[in-house]
């Protein structure tokens, strides 16, 4: 279904990739800037010594010349000699003026990295100059450190399903897909609404959640499919253009563009996927948690949530079955199951998002972002800005990008709008 | 545009103040006091204020509250997209607090003129305090015909104590839906003091 080809997950474990995206652009190895240290030599006699009592030199050393910046440096080096025998180096200071250090034996002077090491290649290199130490960057969020092959694969699956929902209207948009990790469940699911409020037909989890969250509220969304024609037209000439015009975040200005047919539909500048799917889960959490609950103690429901039968709920590749055990799980819902905004939620894009949709995930504190193709003039996760490494906000996400095949947006294309009987 | 005799109070101020209501109202609402209102032709068309505790909604901000309220009504009346981006560029946003990122965004996309705005946002501030999203993006169009967002034009400063004693008022008496920041790491702890 949706025009996405079975492939087995051997196949998917080939060809797709999950690519942490950190904090700062790498840094090219052989780039990195340096700094000039003095260092003084042990001599490999007395290495026991030092050895035995390593932790006090270092110690003392950092009180009275703190390497200030340079915390990422290891203070000892141990070089193995030739003959099994082995050396201590110990850093001393920071070179100063030229013209000190041209007064000094050539031996004493020793280049470390400047900045600390944002992945395991930057850091491997640094360790030929000096030794570093390497903390994977941000706290300790799953995947910035790899993925398992089934973590892999969920993440897949979850890709997949984003892919489907951004094909599955009339013209190929951006599709966000909001889940829950620990249960595997969407917890809410849209496309970009900027130029209608198309539905996405023939997308079974889709409906089902809208429905599922929003029984009370009544959603005029399943009402306008007919307006999906005038989307066709104006998307259609400008595709010819620019390849995916439709998808807000690639092209914030485009709900500009004339809609020969501008019936009365409900049209919205801002109604990118991610600011639809935000307000989805948000009306979902009223729906299913009428009342409000002081979030003082939540550390403590989080906390409560480890080792109860709802977390890691295995699931299958297929969206029907999903959306199924979704509802069984959503009869178990209790407060004490119900996050903070979207806390501990992963977000799936299409495309990565613009900034106003990047900020709005910060908002709703989303702990993890996948995103599958890079957005070169909007991008604000590595592309034009990257809002994971602005230190000063509230709240952090991890980034990826999910490697995978452009073909599966042709497909679609395609599937979606050729449905010749011939072929 | 007449100026009142009695008080030669700037357009500015007086729109602030009106704003500064919003941001009382959301303050009584135990919401982050953030207030703003949409000023075309020296009138007020639109005003929002912060929504996040009730809607659950994060991104319940005032600007996004006003900017909804204008589509709405625009709609109603049967403007077209033309009309409707005609009139944003020819409307003044007057908000207690910088606009955060994804407002300023917002702001740019939808093509507002002009922003003023109270304090400054040091923690995700949109105009200036992290990122310059008024004026770094023009509606320039890209290589592959695609375009841009606009540019505006941003002052900050206006009656900032105010919005900043009303910010300060509901820190006090605590953020009921509030987080207790992540432990931070020891060293950066010790610079620095908790505000």
């Amino acid at each position: 279904m949706n025009g996405i080809r079975d492939e087995t997950p051997t196949d998917l474990l080939r060809s797709w990739k999950i690519v942490h995206i950190p904090d700062k652009p790498p840094v090219s190895p052989h780039l990195q800037e340096t700094v000039s240290m003095l260092a003084a030599s042990i001599e490999p006699k007395c290495a026991n010594l030092v050895v035995r009592h390593a932790a006090l030199p270092p110690v003392k050393l950092n009180q009275t010349a703190p390497l200030e910046n340079l915390r990422h440096v290891k203070r000892i080096r141990r070089t193995s000699l030739d003959g099994g025998k082995t050396q201590l180096s110990v850093i001393l200071c920071i070179a100063s003026g030229d013209g000190e250090s041209n007064n000094l034996p050539k031996d004493v002077l020793e280049l470390v990295c400047k900045y600390a090491a944002l992945t395991k290649e930057e850091w491997e290199e640094q360790c030929r100059l000096w030794p570093t130490s390497f903390h994977p960057p941000a706290y300790n969020i799953d995947g910035i450190t790899g993925f398992s092959e089934e973590d892999s694969l969920l993440v897949y699956n979850f890709m997949k399903i984003a892919v489907a929902l951004a094909k599955s209207g009339i013209g190929v948009v951006n599709a966000a897909v909001i889940v829950d990790p620990s249960t595997c469940q969407v917890i809410a699911s849209a496309r970009d609404q900027v130029q209608s409020r198309n539905v996405a037909l023939n997308f079974t989890s889709e409906e089902t959640s809208t429905a599922e969250q929003l029984e009370a509220a009544t959603m005029d969304e399943t009402t306008e499919i007919k307006n999906d024609q005038s989307f066709l037209v104006g998307c259609s000439a400008d595709e010819s253009k620019l390849p995916y015009h439709g998808v807000a975040c690639l092209n914030p200005l485009g709900w500009l563009e004339p809609q020969l047919h501008s019936s009365s539909d409900s049209w919205h500048p801002l109604h990118h996927a991610a600011i639809v799917a935000i307000e989805k889960s948000a009306a979902r959490d009223k729906h299913l948690f009428p009342l409000n609950v002081d979030f003082s103690s939540k550390d403590h429901k989080v906390s409560s949530l480890v080792g109860s039968p709802l977390k890691r709920l295995k699931t299958n590749t297929n969206v029907k079955d999903e959306v199924n055990m979704n509802e069984h799980i959503d009869g178990f819902h209790c407060d004490a199951t119900r996050p903070y905004l979207c806390t501990g939620y992963d977000i799936y894009f299409v495309w990565e998002p613009c900034i106003m949709c990047a900020m709005a995930v910060v908002h709703q504190r989303i702990k993890r972002v996948f995103f599958a193709f890079p957005n070169p003039n909007e991008g604000a996760l590595g592309s034009k800005h990257r809002l994971q490494g602005e230190k000063s906000l509230n709240h952090h996400y991890a980034v990826f990008r999910v490697l995978l095949p452009e073909l599966i947006l042709k497909d679609d294309t395609d599937a979606a709008l050729t449905v010749s009987p011939l072929m | 545009m007449a100026v009142s005799s009695e008080e030669t109070m700037p357009d500015n101020v007086m729109f602030m103040k009106l704003a500064l209501q919003q941001a009382k109202l959301a303050l009584d609402n135990l919401e982050v006091p953030v207030g703003c209102v949409i000023v075309e032709d020296q009138a007020v068309i639109a005003s929002g204020r912060n929504r996040p505790t009730q809607t659950r909604n994060a991104t319940s901000h005032a600007e996004m509250e006003a900017i909804d309220k204008l589509l709405e009504q625009w709609q109603k009346i049967g403007l077209t997209r033309g009309e409707i981006y005609l009139k944003f560029s020819q409307c003044t946003l007057y908000v207690t607090c910088e606009p955060c990122i994804m407002c300023a965004a917002a702001l740019s996309i939808i093509g507002i003129k002009e922003v003023f705005y109270g304090c400054a946002n040091d923690k995700f501030g949109g105009c200036g305090s992290i990122l310059s999203l008024h004026t770094c993006s023009s509606g320039k169009r890209t290589s592959d015909g695609g375009s841009k967002r606009k540019e505006f034009k941003c002052t900050g400063g206006i009656l900032a104590l105010e919005a900043i004693n009303l910010l300060r008022s509901f820190y006090e008496q605590g953020n009921p839906n509030g987080i207790v920041p992540l432990s931070r790491k020891p060293t950066s702890l010790a610079k620095e003091p908790f505000h």
